[in-house]
């Protein structure tokens, strides 16, 4: 799924390992979410939300709407 | 309450090397109690080495995760996928295994009662985890 985690935490200088800690997820994993191999549970995806002040439509969006 | 605590503990990184452990001294005894300390020796010793293999291995994602300590939900939703995944290579070798029995004449016994074992434990799953959700 199409998000841009990657461009707000590039934006906000955050390293992969520092939103992993905050979203208490593997570094990997916020990897596997920028380069959309991984589609986030709905609890992970509000959490990124809330963390960026994003809403969640805004983060994560559909490839063919 | 029960369930968060059950993750802590799976999630810890002693777990996966403490279960090796007790699965290595129930080997033991199974081996000792019919006859073959050696061999139940042997096990303890090959268990021990992997639960120190996982207590002591780097930062590799997949033994972290395996280990429990690195397990979050991306790695659990591989955890599930693999564990589909063996239990249908299971089910496929049984299933093969059964009918080269039956074919070579023999009773496919006890390929059948784990066939059927494994059938049944898929169809509760389905009726529990259906009612559950």
């Amino acid at each position: 799924m199409k998000n841009q985690v990657r461009t707000l935490r590039t934006q906000r200088n955050l390293a992969q390992g520092q939103l992993a800690e905050a979203m208490g997820v593997s570094r990997q994993t916020i990897n596997s979410i920028e380069k959309e191999r991984y589609t986030p549970s709905l609890p992970l995806a509000i959490a990124l939300a809330r963390y960026f002040g994003v809403p969640v439509e805004e983060m994560f969006g559909d490839e063919d709407s | 309450m029960t369930r968060i605590r059950s993750r802590a503990i799976t999630r810890s990184k002693w777990f996966m090397p403490l279960f090796c452990l007790a699965l290595g001294v129930v080997m033991l005894a199974a081996f000792w109690l019919g006859g073959q300390l050696g061999v139940g020796l042997f096990s303890l010793a090959a268990l021990a080495g992997f639960g120190l293999f996982f207590l002591l291995a780097g930062r590799s994602e997949t033994i972290r995760g395996l280990a429990g300590a690195g397990r979050d939900e991306r790695f659990a939703q591989i955890d599930l996928r693999a564990t589909a995944v063996s239990g249908l290579a299971l089910l496929v070798t049984l299933i093969v295994t059964w009918l080269v029995q039956i074919a070579e004449g023999h009773s496919g016994h006890p390929y059948d009662w784990l066939l059927a074992v494994g059938g049944l434990a898929y169809l509760l799953a389905v009726v529990f985890f259906r009612w559950l959700s």
